[in-house]
């Protein structure tokens, strides 16, 4: 593993998904929310919670950066944005079960769903454009002599 | 492919159950401290086939994951994308938990449910799917 380059896949993968989430869902989706008033925490109440947000950011940042230089050793955007299209479609299962088991609108159901494919795709984009591995595990094959 | 299909039914029945058991046995007392959350019995009956068609979804993206990435390690590899994916998801129900008044022992019981059933479904689809070209990720 390159810490070095985990670590700043890691903090552009943290920064972008902490925005994307406060552009997509608090504001975007706010009016959309707003609609399922009794199901959300008070907005007054919201700043307390702030610091779960964070950290639930920060813990999905860490372990999809992990995923992704498991998953793609050799870096490339590409294939992060694949990685992340399937991992935004692992999630966004349990909001169609969360829509069955609680009174969402269909418009929330869309929102959310899109929200969760094309965030982790661009996530995985970056996270791919940025980690490379550590150069002892490149391995180069000696060409024959002619 | 016949693996991927043998993986997906397999994955996809022990998702159900557990999710039967854990969602709707274990936990079902504390569901109902946070009733007003969630919607009547009857119009969640009405609306079950959501609920198979997101477990059909999970397993399906996973089983894609797992054979087009991790494929060839078998059961370690199945486990090991099943606990990063798990506790990756865990980051997100706690963004659920900061503005949606759920119970965090809900949360808390919820994610321990989660790591236990997707390291199941990850050592299964792990155990069952093998590739084609026997290409391994350690």
């Amino acid at each position: 593993m390159n810490w070095k380059k985990f670590f700043f896949a890691f903090i552009a993968a943290f920064v972008f998904l902490f925005v994307f989430g406060f552009l997509w869902y608090a504001t975007l989706m706010h009016d959309a929310h707003r609609e399922v008033a009794t199901l959300l925490r008070p907005e007054a109440d919201l700043k307390s919670y702030f610091g779960w947000l964070a950290l639930g950011q920060f813990v999905m940042a860490f372990f999809f950066t992990l995923l992704c230089a498991r998953y793609i050793p050799g870096g490339r955007a590409g294939a992060g944005a694949m990685l992340g299209l399937l991992v935004g479609l692992v999630y966004a299962g349990p909001h169609l079960i969360s829509f069955a088991v609680q009174p969402l609108t269909f418009k929330i159901l869309f929102g959310w769903i899109a929200g969760a494919v094309i965030q982790f795709t661009i996530a995985g984009a970056i996270i791919g454009a940025i980690y490379k591995p550590a150069t002892e595990h490149i391995m180069y094959v000696r060409e024959p002599s002619r | 492919m016949k693996r991927f299909i043998m993986a997906f039914i397999a994955a996809y029945i022990f998702l159900f159950v557990w999710g039967w058991l854990v969602n709707g046995v274990l936990l079902k007392d504390v569901y109902a401290e946070s009733a007003r959350l969630w919607r009547p019995e009857s119009e969640m009956r009405s609306l079950f086939h959501w609920i198979i068609i997101g477990q059909a979804l999970v397993v399906f993206a996973f089983v894609m994951l797992y054979a087009s990435g991790f494929a060839g390690g078998g059961v370690i590899a199945g486990i090991r994308l099943g606990l990063l994916l798990e506790i990756a998801a865990i980051g997100m129900r706690l963004g659920f938990y900061a503005v949606q008044p759920i119970p965090g022992k809900l949360i808390f019981y919820g994610s321990i449910g989660g790591i236990i059933e997707m390291v199941i479904v990850g050592a299964m689809v792990g155990a069952i799917y093998k590739p084609a070209s026997g290409k391994a990720v350690s």
